[in-house]
């Protein structure tokens, strides 16, 4: 790479962030991204603990739907490898001494350790089969965390690691607030340039793009590691967030979680995973009062999703239309 | 050392539970086979028999009426599922993936409706009968050996429906190949309908039957439905026979590993032999079996 492609690269991004900065997205992300850095002025203690949340649940869904939306791999281990990233980066902490910044970064390299055999074993199947074949890996992991009293505590989790920044949930926020910005922004690069084309074209038809050069496994193994890599660094910033990992963390159930809202939202895109975020966890956070029984909302919420809006909401304004019309004629029927 | 009788004791124990675990995973594997749909509210529906027979049992005390209605009302969920969640999805792109994110949405409305009506409180049911017998130190619970035997006769049966009726005939036809059966002038529709509650109705009868061993709870199906998830994928996706072989395998296999580890143990172990069936040979044993 020599300083003309360099060049080139960098024309083609600015290009591309200036035509998607005038489009009602492109506005949207950046005053929420503004309004995100005022969040401590107006919101503390209990608020601030759910924005925090909310950040992070952006980072881990977005690499979600950047390996399922992006490659059409729908992979189940999301929420086990977001969990390897928690626990490492807790026990790299407190075991070993490293700084909580730095732990947070070396998680991710733990995770993408986790995730290589995996996506290995993933290049030569296909739909369905991805989705048992990664079930079978998450329910190995989480049935590690449980056994694996020495390491990880067992069932009732691994606490007591250190406290990052003394505790200051303020400086906490905006760490986690940068993090998530650049990882985000990364992610929209790659997908954007050479390598999200070449995802692209696998999801549609993976021997067409073979047939135009492209060694498709080399594209899919970086992509299944540089998802999940995101996604254990979005684990350890989860692990100082709530101060405690414990085997629920990387359940099936919250891996469902995941799905919904980058489904909701709209799998194949970033600000798809951004607005599903926001959406399905605020409902979530709104819903609070009523107990557990909210969980009830996660799987209406994805059968609505899959049935009507099967592209997410963030495309779905014709399609909204429809269900409009449909539902006048409906009503109309009735008389 | 583990003593013959704790050996043979686990054997039988996890002979029995293979039969009611075969019991779930036939109607998983059998609903792949002919609609290309993995039913993950597989185990809600398991969950939703369990309660509907405990229920029964504790208003009339008969199993004849527990089962008749368990299986009735699954029967009657696995259509509603095929004709209101699966078929809208029928023909889109990726509909295999599509038609699993439907059924865990199913999933987790069932669960969590069961929650919301009757909270997470476990339910304990009388079991058929409580006589034990004891063989030579071996234990042989009656209850479990009836179990497995109703268990294995209803596995006996769908084999006959689809082995020597006209609808099995559909059935078989349509997982060959569903365009050619349209034209011979198959109803397509209805012959999924059908099978999709002949599936339901099998997991509606095995929560049923293991109410009285599990005791039932809203999220009673989530390790039946994991164990027979399992056992499917070694089995060979849509293959029953692969299937029942698998189910009592895999089921004596983990009574055994029980003596050494836990639960979770056992899950490692079992989840790994499927990993590799699965990376080694997608078509599972069944697959090898026939090719």
């Amino acid at each position: 790479m020599n300083v003309d492609t360099l060049s080139i690269l960098f024309n083609r991004v600015w290009d591309d962030v200036k035509v998607k900065l005038r489009t009602t997205t492109g506005k949207a992300i950046t005053v929420g991204f503004l309004l995100a850095f005022v969040v401590p002025l107006i919101a503390g203690g209990y608020q601030l603990n759910v924005a925090t949340q909310a950040l992070i649940f952006i980072l881990v869904v977005t690499s979600w739907n950047f390996i399922a939306g992006n490659f059409g791999i729908l992979t189940f281990a999301h929420a086990a490898l977001f969990g390897v990233g928690g626990y490492s980066a807790a026990i790299l902490a407190a075991e070993f001494g490293i700084p909580v910044v730095v732990s947070v970064f070396l998680a991710g390299l733990v995770t993408a350790a986790f995730s290589l055999p995996m996506a290995v074993s993933l290049l030569h199947l296909r739909g369905a089969y991805v989705a048992m074949l990664t079930i079978a890996y998450a329910e190995i992991i989480f049935s590690a965390s449980v056994i694996l009293r020495d390491i990880t505590g067992g069932p009732t989790g691994y606490s007591g690691f250190p406290v990052p920044f003394g505790g200051d949930r303020v400086l906490l926020y905006y760490f986690v607030l940068i993090v998530v910005a650049v990882l985000v922004a990364l992610q929209y690069l790659v997908s954007i340039n050479r390598f999200g084309l070449v995802a692209r074209a696998i999801r549609e038809s993976e021997e067409a793009a073979q047939m135009l050069g492209n060694n498709t496994r080399r594209y899919k193994l970086a992509g299944f590691v540089f998802g999940s890599t995101v996604a254990g660094i979005a684990g350890g910033l989860q692990a100082y967030n709530i101060r405690i990992i414990s085997p629920p963390v990387l359940g099936l159930e919250r891996m469902i979680e995941f799905m919904a809202m980058g489904i909701v939202g709209g799998i194949r895109s970033l600000s798809g995973g951004i607005l599903g975020t926001l959406v399905v966890y605020g409902l979530m956070e709104v819903l609070r009062p009523i107990g557990a029984s909210r969980l009830l909302v996660w799987g209406i919420v994805l059968i609505v999703a899959i049935l009507y809006f099967p592209n997410g909401l963030i495309v779905s304004k014709k399609q909204l239309g429809s269900v409009r019309n449909r539902a006048v004629e409906w009503i109309w029927d009735l008389f | 050392m583990v003593s013959i009788e704790l050996l043979v004791q686990q054997i039988i124990n996890g002979l029995f539970f293979g039969g009611q675990l075969a019991l779930l995973a036939v109607g998983f594997t059998l609903i792949w086979g002919v609609a290309r749909v993995l039913n993950f509210a597989h185990g809600g529906v398991f969950m939703m028999g369990a309660y509907i027979g405990a229920f029964a049992i504790i208003a009339t005390d008969n199993w004849l009426i527990a089962i008749f209605l368990g299986m009735t009302v699954t029967f009657l969920i696995g259509l509603g599922t095929e004709a209101f969640l699966i078929r809208p999805l029928r023909g889109r792109q990726e509909f295999d993936i599509a038609a699993i994110i439907a059924t865990l949405g199913l999933w987790f409305t069932l669960e969590h409706s069961m929650r919301l009506l009757f909270t997470s409180q476990q339910r304990s049911v009388n079991p058929i009968t409580r006589e034990i017998w004891i063989i030579q130190d071996i234990v042989i619970n009656v209850n479990r050996l009836l179990v497995f035997l109703i268990s294995i006769f209803a596995i006996g049966l769908l084999f006959m429906l689809i082995k020597y009726t006209k609808f099995g005939l559909a059935v078989r036809a349509a997982a060959e190949d569903d365009q050619t059966t349209e034209l011979m002038g198959v109803d397509l529709p209805r012959t999924y309908a059908i099978t999709f509650g002949i599936s339901t109705a099998l997991a509606g009868l095995a929560g049923v039957l293991l109410g009285p061993i599990f005791s039932v709870y809203p999220s009673v199906g989530d390790r039946p439905f994991l164990l027979a998830f399992i056992v499917v994928m070694i089995g060979g996706l849509g293959s029953v026979r692969g299937t029942l072989i698998a189910a009592l395998t895999l089921a004596v296999i983990r009574a055994v590993a029980l003596i050494w580890t836990s639960a979770e143990g056992a899950m490692i172990i079992l989840f790994a032999f499927m990993a590799a069936v699965l990376i080694l040979s997608p078509e599972g044993i069944g697959g090898w079996l026939e090719s």
